[in-house]
C-alpha cells in the first residue's frame, strides 16, 4: 500500500538548538490579522493555540542573521537584539553585546548558584 | 496612593483618567485593529502598562544602571571578529522583533510636535487635547513590550509541551511504530498507564501523512477529553482535523483527519459502511479491558482486514495478555514500551479473622485506620502524598469514610473523599482539588479510579482485593452486582495508582498467598452480561450466526441462546432467528430492547412526547442523588415531582419542571436542580438523548417531521447572533476549563454538609472568577442553548405535563408493553406487612424487593387493592376484586438482596390481556393462565367472555395498526413479516404493508384501549400457580384426532394447539386448553345470547361468540373498516381471526352458489339452513 507523506512535513519549523519542533503556517514579516504589527524579522509563525482567540499569531523563531540556522525564540536558543542571533552566535560575539546582556547570560549560567549577588 | 509618581512626564496627563485612555484606545485598540478596546485582551493591557509604568518610574529614579550607558561593547573587529554593528547605546526596545505602525492615525488625529503639551493646566484628559506625541510613544513602547510579553508566555507554554512530549517513554519508539504500521496490517502496542500512547500514537501517525485515522475508546468522556489534548498538542495545527464522535454530539467536519469515537459508534458505522472506506487507520485503545463492544468491534475487524488490505489497525493495550491480541491477528507484531512508574513498595498486610466483616456485617474500619496511623507516624506531614483507598462498592465506602472521618477530624492531618459514580459531578471533581500543606487527601474509591479516573499525587494505595461486578443471571432473569477477589492485572494496576508522580507504597489487605491465587485477568464482560443487544446487532449487521462468530473469547454458547430466545419473546426475531421489522428498527435504537420497543409503541399514539421523555430517562443513571434523599429540605422540595403512578411519572415529572425553569430562568436551572438534590447533568443527558430519539424516530417515518420553525426573519437573526455568542464562550471555556485547582480546606469534605458544602464552594468559585471571562458562564447551558431550541423543548414539556387520565393509562400501558415481561405481582399477604418489608414476585424470581429509592417504596399503600373492596367482598379467599395491580419495572438487580427498580403500577387483567405473550382459558373462559405463572379466575362468565374479547379485538387492531405503522415507514424493510412470532408487531403474521394509518383509527383505538384499562369492572382473583399447578396445567393434545367442531369460519385458523390441546385461536390465545375441574366439553357450553352490535340473538359457544365479536362491527364502523380493509388490498391480513377481513367468498352447499359475506353473515347465513332443517 502506498502511505502518502502528506506536506505537513515540509512546513515544520525546527529549531536547530534544542531541537523543538513544530508545524509553522505562515513564514514572513507580515502574518495574517496582525494590522498595524509588524514583524522586524522574517519568522515563522504559527496560530497562537494558547489564546481564546483564534486569531493570535504565536512567533516561534527565525533564522540567525549570522549562521543562518533557524532557533527558536526560547531564551536558551536565541536573542533579538536589533536582530536575530543564535546562542552560538552570540557566545562568538558576547564582547559586542552591551554589558545587561552580558551579565544577564552569565547569570544565567550559573542558575544553580543562589546566593546574594 | 500617590497620584503624582505615576502622573506622566506631561503635567496634567493622567494615564489613570479614563478618557486619557480612551484617546489612546482611539490610536491603538481600534475595532479594526489587533487588540479591540474592550476585549479581554485590553485590559490585560492596561494591567500591564501599569506595572510596566512603575518599574520605568523606578529605574529611572535609581538612574542609569551600570553600563547602559557609553560602554560601547566591544569596539568592533578584535581578534579578527566580525563587527555585528550593534547600536552603540542599549535599549530594551532592540530587544523586540515588533513594531506597531500608527502613523496615519497619529496624522489624522494631528498631534502636536513634542513640548506643546507641557503648556496649560486644563482638567486632566479634557477632550480637546489629545495625547502628545510623548504620550504616544509611552503607550507604544508599553504596547511593544507588552506583545512581546505575550509571545514569550505562550511560547513557554509550547516548549514545556514539546518537552514533556519528549519525555514520555512512547517517544523513543516513535519511528519504530510510525514504520510497523506501514508494513504490517496489524500493530499492538503495549505499554502501560502513563507511558503516553493514548495521547502520542495518533499523533505520530497523524504527523507521519496518514489521515482518515478512528481511534476507538471505550469511554465516551475519553473521546472528549483526547481530542481536545491532542489537538491542543498539535497545536491546534489541524484545526478541526482533530475531532471526536459520540452518542450526542460530534466536531467531525469533513477537514477531519483524526477522530476519537465510542467503540459501540465505530461498529455503527460499520453497520452503514461495512468496508469502513471512511477510514485508513483504526486504532482500538484499552482493548485490555476487553469491554463488550470491543471484544466484539475485534470480531468484526478480523475478517473486515482480509477484505481491505490497504486498512491498518492499531491495537493498544496495557501490558497485559498480549499474546491473546496478537495470536488473534495472526501474530501481529507487538511493540511494547516500559511504563513511567516510580517504584512501589508492596506490603501485605492481610486483615485479622477477628476483623473480617461477614457477608452482612459492615465493614470493619480498623484495617483501614491502621494504614492512615501508619503513614502519620512514619511520614512527617510535610512530605507530600495522597493516600488512594480502593474498595468494593458505594455501601462499603460508606462505612470507611465515616470511621476515617472521625480520626480525620481527630488529627487534622487528613480530608477524606469519596468516589464513586453515583456522586454528583461536582463531588466527584474534588478528589482533583489540593489539599492544603500538612494535610493528605484520603480518596476512598471503586474501580473508577483504576482505569477511568486518574488522580495525581498518589503516593500510598491501600488495595482492599475485592471488586463488586456486574453480572446477568440468566435464569431469574436478573442483573446482580456481586463481590469478588480481583485479578492480579487489576491489582497491579491499583499498585501502580501509587507510583505516577513518585517512589510510592502500596498496602494490600490480603495475603501474599491470596494474590497468587487470584485469576490472572479480570472476566471478561461478554462472559458475565445478557448478550441481548450484541446479539440483535450482530443480527443487524448481517455477521452469520452468532453461535459460530469468531470471537477472540467466545462467550458460553447457553448465553447466546438465552439471548435469542430473549430476542424471540420480545418480537426482535422470528422464529427461524431472522431479524423482524421491528428487530432491525430496535438495532438502530442505541438503547435497552424494552426501551427501543416503548419507543416503537408510544409512536402510534399521541403520547409520543413523554414516551421520548420517559424513554430517554430510563436509559441515563438517575437524576436523583442517593446522598440529598435524607436531607429533609431536598425531600420537601422534591416532594411536588413525585407521581404515586410509578417511578418514570416522577422522572417525567421532574424533566419537565427542569425544562420549565430552564425556559424561565437559564442558569438558574442549576439552583433549582441543586435545592430539590438532582444531578443536572443526567438532565442534560436525556434532554440529549430525547433528541436523539426523536430524531431516529422521524428518520424512520414513526413520527412526523415538524414544520420548519415559522419564526420571523429578525427571530432568526436574534437566534443566529445569540449562536454565535455562545459559540465563542465555549471556546473560551474550552481553553481555560481545568486549568486551576482549588484548594480543599479541612472539614470540608464532611458527608452530611456536602451539599450546602459545595453550594458554597461553587458560589466562592464564581466570584473569584468573576472577571475572567468563560469561567462564570455554566458550559452545560451553554452547550445546551446551542443544541436545543428552549421553546420547542418547553412546548413538548407542556404537551405532557398535565396528562389527562387517559393519557397517562395509555401511557402506562405502552411503558408496560415495551418493559413486557418485566412484571411483578404483588404477595398476598402484603397488607399484613410493614411497608418496608412489602414483597413481590416475577415469573423467574420469588420474594423481589422494591428498591428504596423507588416511590413505591414509600407509598406501597397505592399498591393495594383499595380497603373498602376489601371489606365489600369479604375475606372468602382466593379475594375476588376488582381492582389488582401489577407492577411493570425497568431492572431487577441483587445487590444484598433482589431489589426493583423503575416500576409503574398497572390494571393487572387489563394489562395481561393486553401485552401478555401467552393467554389459556378453559372452556367457558373462566379460568385464565397467563404466561404460565399467573393465574385468574373471573366470577362471572359472562363478564370474562366479554373482556377477552374486547381485548382480543383491542390487540388484534393494536398489531394491524402497528405494523401498517411500521410498513408504512419502511417499505423497503427486509424482515418484514416474516412469519409469525411473539410479541411486538408479530400477533398477525403478515403485515399490512402498504396501508396507511389515519389518524381517526389510531383515535379510535387509543380510545377502546383507555375504555378497557379505566372502565372494565370485572371481580377476579389473581394468584401465582404452584409448581405442582404448572405441571399439570394443560389438556394436552387430544388423543381423538377429530378436528375441532364445527369450524364456523373456514378462513380462521383455529387449530389445535400441539402441546397445550385446546384450540389455539390467535397468537398468544389458546381456548380450552386448561385441565380443568369443569372441563365440560365446549361444544355443551352453546348458550343463547345477544350481540349488541348487530342483535343477533342465537346461541353460541363462547368460542363462537367471541369470534363473532371480533367480527362484528357497527354498521357505521363496517364501513370505515371495509374501506381500511380496501386500502390494505393484496395483503393477507385476514388470515388469523384477530384481523378480520370482513368479506371473502363464501361457497354454500345447500345454495351452491358464491356468496361474498362476512364471517358474521357466513354464520347467520348456515344458522338460517340448519333452522330450516329441523
Ligand atoms: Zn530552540
Ligand atoms: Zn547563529
Amino acid at each position: 500500500m502506498e502511505l502518502m507523506t502528506s506536506d505537513l512535513l515540509q512546513n515544520t519549523f525546527m529549531c536547530e538548538l534544542c531541537g523543538l519542533s513544530t508545524p509553522y503556517t505562515y513564514y514572513g514579516q507580515k502574518p495574517p490579522n496582525t494590522r498595524a504589527i509588524v514583524l522586524l524579522e522574517e519568522c515563522f509563525v504559527t496560530k497562537d493555540p494558547f489564546s481564546p482567540d483564534k486569531e493570535r499569531f504565536l512567533v516561534l523563531g527565525s533564522k540567525c542573521s549570522l549562521c543562518g540556522s533557524n532557533a527558536c525564540i526560547g531564551s536558551d536558543c536565541s536573542l533579538f537584539y536589533t536582530t536575530r542571533f543564535c546562542m552560538r552566535c552570540v557566545n562568538k560575539h558576547l564582547d559586542q553585546f552591551p554589558t545587561q546582556i552580558q551579565s544577564e547570560l552569565m547569570k544565567k549560567k550559573q542558575p544553580s548558584n543562589p546566593a546574594v549577588p | 496612593m500617590d497620584r503624582d509618581q505615576r502622573r506622566d512626564r506631561g503635567g496634567d496627563w493622567d494615564w489613570d483618567h479614563p478618557q486619557c485612555r480612551a484617546q489612546l484606545d482611539q490610536i491603538f485598540f481600534r475595532q479594526q485593529d489587533y487588540i479591540q478596546a474592550g476585549s479581554p485582551e485590553h485590559r490585560d493591557f492596561w494591567t500591564f502598562f501599569e506595572r510596566f509604568q512603575r518599574f520605568r518610574t523606578r529605574r529611572d529614579v535609581r538612574g542609569p544602571g551600570p553600563g547602559s550607558s557609553g560602554e560601547t561593547p566591544g569596539g568592533g573587529g578584535t581578534r579578527g571578529q566580525r563587527d555585528l554593528g550593534l547600536p552603540k547605546e542599549y535599549d530594551a526596545r532592540y530587544r523586540i522583533n515588533m513594531s506597531v505602525c500608527t502613523g496615519d492615525v497619529e496624522e489624522r488625529l494631528g498631534s502636536r510636535p513634542p513640548g506643546s503639551g507641557s503648556s496649560g493646566s486644563r482638567p486632566p484628559g479634557s477632550g480637546s487635547r489629545g495625547p502628545g506625541p510623548e504620550q504616544i510613544a509611552d503607550c507604544r513602547l508599553a504596547y511593544l513590550h507588552f506583545l512581546d510579553f505575550t509571545q514569550r508566555q505562550s511560547f513557554g507554554k509550547l516548549a514545556r509541551l514539546r518537552r514533556d512530549q519528549k519525555n514520555l517513554p512512547i517517544h523513543q519508539y516513535r519511528d519504530r511504530i510510525v514504520d510497523l504500521v506501514r508494513r504490517h496490517p496489524v500493530v499492538l502496542v503495549a505499554g502501560d498507564t502513563g507511558c503516553g500512547k493514548s495521547t502520542q500514537v495518533p499523533q505520530y501517525l497523524l504527523a507521519s501523512g496518514l489521515s482518515c485515522i478512528a481511534c476507538t475508546q471505550p469511554r465516551r468522556i475519553a473521546c472528549i477529553s483526547l481530542a481536545k489534548r491532542v489537538s491542543f498538542e498539535s497545536l491546534n495545527q489541524y484545526g478541526s482535523q482533530v475531532g471526536y464522535q459520540i452518542r450526542f454530539e460530534t466536531t467531525r467536519t469533513a477537514a477531519t483527519k483524526l477522530s476519537f469515537l465510542t467503540e459501540g459508534l465505530l461498529l455503527r458505522q460499520i453497520q452503514q459502511d461495512p468496508g469502513l472506506d471512511q477510514y485508513q487507520v483504526l486504532i482500538v485503545d484499552e482493548v485490555h479491558e476487553r469491554h463488550l463492544h470491543c471484544d466484539f468491534l475485534l470480531g468484526v475487524l478480523r475478517p473486515l482486514l482480509a477484505r481491505r488490505p490497504a486498512l491498518r489497525l492499531v491495537l493498544m493495550s496495557a501490558t497485559i495478555n498480549i499474546k491473546l491480541f496478537s495470536s488473534y491477528f495472526a501474530s501481529a507484531p507487538v511493540l511494547q514500551v516500559p511504563g513511567r512508574l516510580f517504584p512501589i513498595q508492596v506490603i501485605y498486610q492481610p486483615i485479622p479473622p477477628e476483623e473480617q466483616a461477614s457477608r452482612l456485617e459492615k465493614l470493619d474500619p480498623r484495617p483501614y485506620l491502621r494504614v492512615l496511623q501508619g503513614i502519620d507516624r512514619r511520614y512527617p506531614p510535610e512530605e507530600r502524598g495522597d493516600l488512594l483507598l480502593f474498595l468494593s462498592g458505594v455501601a462499603e465506602i460508606s462505612t470507611i469514610q465515616e470511621a476515617c472521618q472521625v480520626y480525620a477530624t481527630h488529627t487534622q492531618r487528613w480530608i477524606i473523599l469519596p468516589l464513586h459514580s453515583t456522586l454528583s459531578l461536582a463531588q466527584q471533581d474534588k478528589v482533583f482539588d489540593i489539599s492544603p500543606p500538612g494535610v493528605r487527601k484520603c480518596i476512598i474509591s471503586t474501580n473508577i479510579a483504576e482505569t477511568s479516573v486518574t488522580i495525581d499525587g498518589v503516593r500510598f494505595v491501600v488495595d482492599s482485593g475485592k471488586v463488586k461486578e456486574m453480572s446477568f443471571d440468566p435464569k431469574a432473569k436478573m442483573q446482580r452486582l456481586q463481590e469478588f477477589w480481583i485479578s492480579r492485572a487489576s491489582a497491579e494496576q491499583r499498585k501502580g495508582r501509587a507510583g505516577r508522580t513518585g517512589p510510592g507504597v502500596c498496602y494490600r489487605l490480603y495475603a501474599e498467598s491470596d494474590y497468587d491465587a487470584f485469576a490472572p485477568y479480570p472476566v471478561p464482560e461478554i462472559h458475565r452480561v445478557a448478550l441481548d443487544s450484541l446479539v440483535l446487532q450482530m443480527k443487524s449487521m448481517g455477521v452469520g450466526d452468532p453461535r459460530s462468530f469468531v470471537f477472540i473469547d467466545p462467550p458460553p454458547a447457553a448465553s447466546i441462546q438465552t439471548a435469542m430466545t430473549y430476542l424471540r419473546e420480545q418480537g426482535a426475531l422470528d422464529r427461524h432467528g431472522e431479524l423482524t421489522s421491528v428487530g432491525s428498527l430496535l438495532a438502530q435504537l442505541p438503547v435497552d430492547v424494552v426501551i427501543g420497543k416503548m419507543l416503537v409503541l408510544g409512536s402510534v399514539f399521541n403520547v409520543v412526547e413523554p414516551v421520548l421523555t420517559v424513554a430517554a430517562a430510563l436509559s441515563v443513571q438517575s437524576p436523583f442523588l442517593r446522598s440529598a434523599q435524607h436531607n429533609p429540605d431536598c425531600a420537601t422540595a422534591r416532594q411536588p415531582l413525585h407521581s404515586n403512578q410509578g417511578d418514570p411519572f416522577t422522572l417525567l415529572n421532574t424533566f419537565n419542571a427542569w425544562v420549565k425553569v430552564k425556559g424561565e430562568r437559564g442558569g438558574g436551572s442549576r439552583k433549582w436542580c441543586r435545592r430539590r438534590g438532582l444531578e443536572e447533568q443526567r438532565l442534560y443527558e436525556m434532554v440529549n438523548l430525547r433528541r436523539q430519539f426523536k430524531e431516529l424516530l422521524k428518520s424512520h417515518g414513526l413520527l412526523e417531521a415538524a414544520p420548519p420553525p415559522a419564526g420571523e426573519r429578525g427571530q432568526r437573526r436574534e437566534r443566529l447572533t445569540e449562536r454565535r455568542k455562545l459559540h465563542q464562550l465555549k471556546r473560551e471555556h474550552d481553553l481555560t476549563e481545568g486549568s486551576r485547582r482549588k484548594v480543599l480546606r479541612l472539614g470540608e469534605e464532611g458527608e452530611g454538609g456536602s451539599d450546602s458544602g459545595s453550594d458554597a464552594e461553587s458560589t466562592d468559585r464564581r466570584t473569584k472568577d468573576k472577571d475572567r471571562p468563560g469561567q462564570s458562564t455554566d458550559i452545560q447551558e451553554v452547550k445546551f442553548k446551542l443544541r436545543h431550541n428552549v421553546s420547542e423543548l418547553q412546548e413538548a414539556a407542556l404537551a405532557s405535563q398535565d396528562l389527562s387520565s387517559r393519557q397517562q393509562s395509555i401511557l402506562k400501558l405502552v411503558l408496560c408493553r415495551g418493559l413486557y415481561p418485566q412484571l411483578a405481582l404483588p404477595d398476598e399477604h402484603n397488607a399484613t406487612r410493614k411497608d418496608s418489608e412489602q414483597v413481590f414476585h416475577t415469573r423467574s424470581k420469588q420474594g423481589v424487593v422494591i428498591h428504596p429509592t423507588s416511590v413505591f417504596a414509600s407509598d406501597p399503600e397505592v399498591l393495594r387493592v383499595p380497603e373498602d373492596e376489601v371489606r365489600e367482598l369479604g375475606n372468602a379467599p382466593p379475594p375476588s376484586l376488582t381492582r389488582h395491580q401489577l407492577l411493570s419495572f425497568v431492572t431487577l438487580l441483587e445487590t444484598n438482596k433482589p431489589y426493583l427498580s423503575n416500576c409503574v403500577r398497572v390494571p393487572a387483567l387489563q394489562a395481561l390481556l393486553l401485552v401478555a405473550n401467552s393467554v389459556d382459558s378453559n372452556a367457558d373462559c373462566s379460568r385464565l393462565v397467563i404466561d404460565g405463572w399467573l393465574e385468574l379466575e373471573l366470577r362471572e362468565p359472562d363478564g370474562a367472555l366479554k373482556v377477552l374479547s374486547s381485548a382480543l379485538s383491542l390487540r388484534a387492531d393494536w398489531e394491524r395498526l402497528l405494523l401498517a405503522r411500521l410498513g408504512q415507514c419502511q417499505n423497503q424493510g427486509q424482515g418484514l413479516g416474516r412469519g409469525p412470532g411473539q410479541g411486538l408487531g408479530q400477533d398477525q403474521g403478515q403485515g399490512a404493508s402498504g396501508a396507511g394509518v389515519s389518524r381517526k383509527e389510531m383515535d379510535k383505538l387509543s380510545e377502546g384501549l383507555v375504555r378497557f384499562l379505566l372502565y372494565t369492572e370485572v371481580s377476579y382473583s389473581l394468584r401465582r400457580l404452584t409448581a405442582f399447578q404448572t405441571q399439570n396445567l394443560y389438556v394436552g393434545p387430544q388423543a381423538e384426532t377429530e378436528p375441532p367442531q364445527n369450524p364456523l369460519f373456514p378462513g380462521v385458523e383455529a387449530k389445535p394447539d400441539p402441546i397445550k390441546g385446546g384450540l389455539r385461536v390467535s397468537a398468544f390465545f389458546t381456548y380450552n386448553c386448561l385441565a380443568d375441574a369443569r372441563d365440560l366439553y365446549s361444544e355443551c357450553l352453546r348458550t343463547f345470547w345477544t350481540c349488541p352490535t348487530c342483535d343477533l340473538y342465537m346461541p353460541f359457544t363462547p368460542l363462537e361468540r367471541m369470534q363473532h365479536e371480533a367480527a362484528c362491527r357497527r354498521p357505521g364502523e363496517l364501513q370505515d373498516a371495509a374501506a381500511a380493509a380496501a386500502a390494505a388490498e393484496g395483503s393477507k391480513a385476514a388470515r388469523s381471526l384477530a384481523a378480520p377481513s370482513l368479506t371473502r367468498v363464501y361457497h354454500c352447499d345447500v345454495c351452491d352458489e358464491d356468496l361474498t359475506l362476512s364471517s358474521t353473515e357466513i354464520l347467520k347465513h348456515k344458522r338460517q339452513h340448519m333452522a330450516s332443517l329441523k
